[in-house]
């Protein structure tokens, strides 16, 4: 394991298991194929191939994970990626931020702010937009309990519908989950120097 | 708030299909029905990871009794009020003692826990609070409590499930609080 914190970066992150992936221990034919359908990608396949123990769990997040981040309607795909970016930056995820980063730059073609938020970190500098984006999954992330109606103000201030609210709400929390998996089953790696 | 997390956990037994629905008190025609209804993939698999999680057709090396044990402490420590009284129920409903339902809410210092229920129990304290903070080692303390690396897939999804569902109700909470 690496012996100092990884920086947030949006270069490509990669990432290692510390647990047996089913392609080492010889997948069963219904792991085989989720994993083929779910990490097309050689590059993203470790992470796949080592949830794969648990197909039908793996099923199921998967499900979740492609509407909440992609499902048509509501929220705006950069706005849940910037949500998916701050939780990730708060609970430590470097290669999660990398990713999502990395799709945030490429949907609202501006690297600018999300750059802000990898290195400066969540309390960087933000258009108002972003900021109640921001402020809210990182409270999410912090302290779901002691969050109140009151909370959603910046939001609705800046114009989000409820169904927007709840989309960010869940990318947010949807990244609760992304993270802890992937930092305990395995580690970011850092970028290789080219 | 319109449901507490027993009257919640309680309705478990008439039974629905829908976890969260329950756990949230959502009406049939209330607004969060319908802002719900606009993904109908979340819904269904969000309670399709309940299932895979809580009720596997194959439960591997990991008990019921583990599984709806970890959930509990994750749930204390997110915190979610409803989830904790909502796995404190299943543990009851599984003919489990009020001391061994108290030992897993405590978490690893929990008293009469099995080798296996400390070790599980300290995976979930690190990942619920601190995720930065795992390392090798506690994989490794995992193994030598007896679970495989299926098992050790299982246990690291349902913790980061049971947040991850903490956070899910959290929103419709607020949502349905404003109205």
């Amino acid at each position: 394991m690496s012996t100092e914190k990884l920086q947030f970066t949006r270069d490509f992150v990669t990432w290692k298991p510390w647990v047996e992936t089913v392609d080492e221990v010889g997948p069963n034919e219904e792991q085989a194929a989720l994993v083929q359908k779910v990490a097309p990608n050689p590059k993203n396949r470790e992470y796949y191939a080592t949830l794969a123990h648990d197909v039908p769990a793996l099923r199921e997040r998967t499900l979740i994970f492609n509407e909440i981040m992609a499902g048509r309607g509501g929220a705006a795909r950069a706005d849940r990626e910037l949500a998916a970016v701050a939780t990730s930056r708060i609970n430590g995820c470097v290669f999660c931020a990398s990713v999502h980063a990395r799709a945030h730059a490429q949907i609202s073609k501006d690297a600018t702010l999300v750059d802000r938020l990898l290195n400066e970190g969540v309390s960087a500098e933000q258009p108002e937009h972003e900021r109640a984006i921001i402020d809210y999954s990182v409270k999410l992330t912090r302290d779901p309990a002691g969050l109140t109606a009151a909370d959603l103000k910046p939001l609705r201030d800046a114009g989000f519908t409820d169904a927007q609210i709840l989309d960010i709400n869940n990318a947010a929390a949807v990244f609760a989950w992304a993270n802890r998996l992937m930092q305990t089953i395995g580690e970011s790696v850092a970028p290789v120097a080219e | 708030m319109a449901h507490d997390g027993t009257s919640a956990a309680t309705t478990q037994v008439a039974g629905t299909s829908d976890v969260i629905e329950q756990l949230a008190g959502i009406t049939p025609g209330s607004k969060l029905a319908q802002l719900r209804a606009e993904r109908p993939v979340l819904v269904k698999a969000t309670q399709g990871s309940h299932e895979a999680l809580f009720e596997p057709e194959d439960l591997g090396g990991v008990s019921h009794r583990e599984r709806d044990g970890l959930a509990l402490r994750v749930a204390v420590l997110t915190p979610s009020p409803k989830l904790v009284a909502w796995h404190r129920a299943r543990l009851t409903g599984q003919g489990e003692g009020a001391a061994t339902i108290a030992a897993f809410g405590q978490g690893p210092d929990g008293a009469g826990l099995t080798t296996r229920e400390v070790a599980l129990l300290r995976h979930a304290d690190i990942l619920a609070n601190t995720p930065g903070e795992a390392t090798p080692a506690n994989i490794a303390a995992l193994k030598a409590a007896g679970f495989t690396p299926r098992d050790i897939v299982t246990i690291s999804q349902l913790i980061a499930f049971v947040s991850f569902q903490a956070r899910l109700l959290v929103g419709l909470r607020l949502v349905g609080e404003e109205a």
